[in-house]
């Protein structure tokens, strides 16, 4: 269906604006300025995309922005295409890229991550099929039409002559020719009956030339009428091989937007973790469907590997909701703030004695960290700022729970107590989880917490200590990230 | 098409009517003097409608006249080929008919009429299409396209056309 279109798009750029050139005012035109030509390939490449930033296009076509942007202009007046612009800033751009990866022709030019506060007009652009239909036909109507009027003496100015002593007058004459004695026109020197001339007065180019001249160009107007059919056939012959079929539509850049990235979510499966921040438009608006893949991923990966590998998940999943992510309005339990001590039950790894987190503390945030990484790679990526971004954020939260341990744990635990140390971690793992899938994980924690005691719930969940990773893996992973 | 526009008059006024009422005397002589006329340049003058500027008068030598400089506002039409008007038929004849639109006179010679309306002669005279469905005679109304004009200083005419979309009789007399 779209194809039939595209064909009739690239057709009806070879016909009409093959030989436009875009140059600009004063620039003088030489065999190397000479852009003729670069309608029908902006055309083309625009057959193969859908909404795209003008920017983007300028890049992919190695034009100027200029010169598209000239041409773009010259076919919007031509209403081939429609356009857009809005103010947007890096992440409403980020918005159109997501949207963009989900089409098929795209490029990403990922630009995630840079969080740009400032401003920018952006120029979309995207081929209005519906109209270009039209356009064509009423641009060949028009050609037959005018050729044919002229053909046809439409359009000309009658002219007399007068039987007796030969003097011409045309219709322009009228009122001073008629006469009230008759129905006749009279002529003005003689009062003799005037006749219609035959041959017509052309009103056009080449009119007050003699007889021959006028033969001739009827002559040229048949011949290019028939040349015209010839050569526009395989346009006429496409526009009736579209006439019955339903015209692709993209609707407007945001209607486009949103239902491209939703097909790019439903392309890469369940995006229930969608994530608070994707919701938001271009300019904050909320806007439905739109996820940020890129930002949706990661936590889904996480969430689908925890059903995989128990313990792994468990560790990896209670994260302490970075800073930045907590916002006015959100309902979080205590957990998710990281104030609350008690889920260390929960923790497979922090059923292992108090020895092993005794050594340092870097240790256990590392490994949990470690772990969250390893979930990502499950068929999604994530992009680097975002991790880099994500983990100072959750570097900075592990510190400052340092700082505050000591009140936080002063009712459960000693200040020496290692145990306490791995309840700071522990912490953040909980409410990782909850922010991930709340039913899910409603269950399983809220029964621990329930537990009284620290002693109690290590016997609890000795079998969950069985799964918990060796040691040895801990510290490959230690070194990795120490890298990362 | 109607335009307004500023222009320009040299008023000789006689001295009897100097006095208090002179701009009165100016602006009503004016009126009586431009509108309805026509120029070539800048079409038919339909109306006066504002004075912009009376200058220093200059009496002439000899006849005690005097010559003002008028400024004013007014309104012109002016028609052009392409232009589609709305016209009264004023006469029916075989070789076409007649039609008035405003001040301006247009000529529909037969070979502009559809070619399935027919000349009946009679005492009124008529194009009739052959079910007598249409009929243009003396006034009718009808919408027809101008396809050339012919301006002199003081004149302007125009011959039009009923052979297109959208031509023809928008009022037949003879029906009402
Ligand atoms: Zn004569």
């Amino acid at each position: 269906m779209v194809d039939h279109y595209n064909k009739l798009v690239k057709l009806a750029a070879r016909a009409f604006y093959d030989d436009l050139t875009s140059k600009g005012e004063n620039q003088v035109k030489s065999g190397r300025s000479d852009n003729r030509g670069i309608a029908v390939v902006i055309l083309d490449a625009l057959t193969r995309r859908q909404w795209v930033r003008e920017e983007d296009l300028a890049k992919d076509l190695k034009l100027h922005t200029k010169q598209l942007r000239r041409t773009l202009r010259f076919f919007e007046e031509e209403k081939i295409i429609t356009r857009e612009y809005r103010r947007e800033t890096a992440k409403g751009a980020k918005l159109y890229s997501a949207a963009t990866a989900a089409t098929v022709d795209a490029q990403l030019t990922g630009k995630e991550g840079e969080e740009k506060v400032k401003l920018h007009t952006h120029s979309y652009c995207c081929l209005d099929y519906a109209q270009i239909y039209d356009v064509v036909r009423y641009r060949i109507h028009r050609m037959k039409k005018l050729l044919k009027d002229e053909l046809d003496n439409k359009n000309t100015i009658e002219e007399y002559i007068c039987t007796k002593c030969g003097k011409r007058y045309n219709a322009l004459d009228a009122l001073r020719l008629v006469s009230f004695e008759d129905d006749d026109f009279h002529c003005e020197s003689c009062n003799g009956k005037l006749e219609v001339e035959s041959d017509k007065f052309v009103v056009q180019e080449g009119a007050d030339g003699d007889d021959n001249a006028r033969r001739r160009r009827h002559e040229k107007l048949k011949d290019m009428l028939q040349k015209m059919e010839i050569q526009l056939k395989p346009l006429m012959d496409q526009l009736s091989r579209v006439k019955d079929l339903p015209v692709p539509e993209f609707g407007s850049l945001i209607a486009w937007e949103a239902r491209a990235s939703a097909m790019g979510r439903a392309a890469n499966g369940d995006m229930a973790g969608d994530s608070k921040m994707s919701q938001l438009g271009y300019n904050g608006a909320p806007m439905p469907y739109s996820g940020d893949t890129k930002v949706v991923v990661d936590f889904n990966g996480t969430e689908g590997n925890r059903h995989d590998v128990k313990s792994e998940t468990e560790s990896s999943s209670l994260k302490v909701l970075p800073p930045w992510m907590i916002k006015s309005g959100m309902v979080l339990t205590k957990e998710q703030r990281g104030e609350v001590k008690e889920e260390i039950k929960m923790d497979g790894t922090s059923t292992s004695t108090s020895a092993q987190y005794s050594d340092d503390k870097k240790s256990t945030v590392d490994h949990d960290d470690k772990k969250n990484i390893q979930a990502f790679p499950c068929s999604f990526h994530l992009k680097d700022e975002y991790i880099k971004a994500y983990y100072a954020a959750l570097l900075k939260q592990q510190h400052e729970m340092e700082a505050s341990k000591k009140q936080d744990s002063s009712d459960t635990f000693t200040e020496n107590d290692p145990s306490s140390r791995a309840s700071v971690r522990q912490v953040g793992i909980k409410s990782k989880h909850e922010e991930d899938d709340d039913d899910d994980g409603t269950d399983w924690e809220q029964a621990p917490v329930a537990g009284t005691g620290n002693e109690n719930y290590k016997v609890n969940d000795l079998n969950v200590q069985a799964d918990v990773a060796p040691a040895d893996v801990d510290e490959d992973e230690d070194v990795d990230w120490e890298e990362g | 098409m109607f335009f307004h526009i500023v222009l320009e008059r040299n008023m000789q006024l006689h001295p009897r009517y100097f006095g208090r009422n002179l701009r009165d005397n100016l602006v009503s002589k004016l009126m009586k003097d431009v509108e309805g006329t026509c120029s070539g340049r800048h079409g038919f003058v339909v109306a006066v409608t504002g004075i912009e500027n009376i200058g220093k008068g200059l009496i002439r030598d000899g006849t005690g006249f005097v010559t003002f400089p008028v400024k004013y506002q007014c309104v012109v039409f002016r028609p052009f080929k392409g232009e589609i008007l709305e016209a009264v038929v004023t006469m029916v004849n075989k070789m076409g008919f007649f039609a008035e639109a405003g001040p301006v006179q247009i000529f529909v010679s037969n070979h502009l009429i559809p070619d399935d309306m027919e000349f009946q002669s009679g005492d009124m005279p008529n194009y009739t299409t052959s079910d007598g469905s249409v009929k243009i005679q003396k006034d009718s109304e009808v919408r027809l396209k101008i396809i050339g004009t012919r301006v002199d200083a003081t004149e302007i005419f125009c011959i039009g056309t009923i052979k297109d979309d959208f031509l023809g009789v928008i009022n037949d007399p003879a029906t009402v």
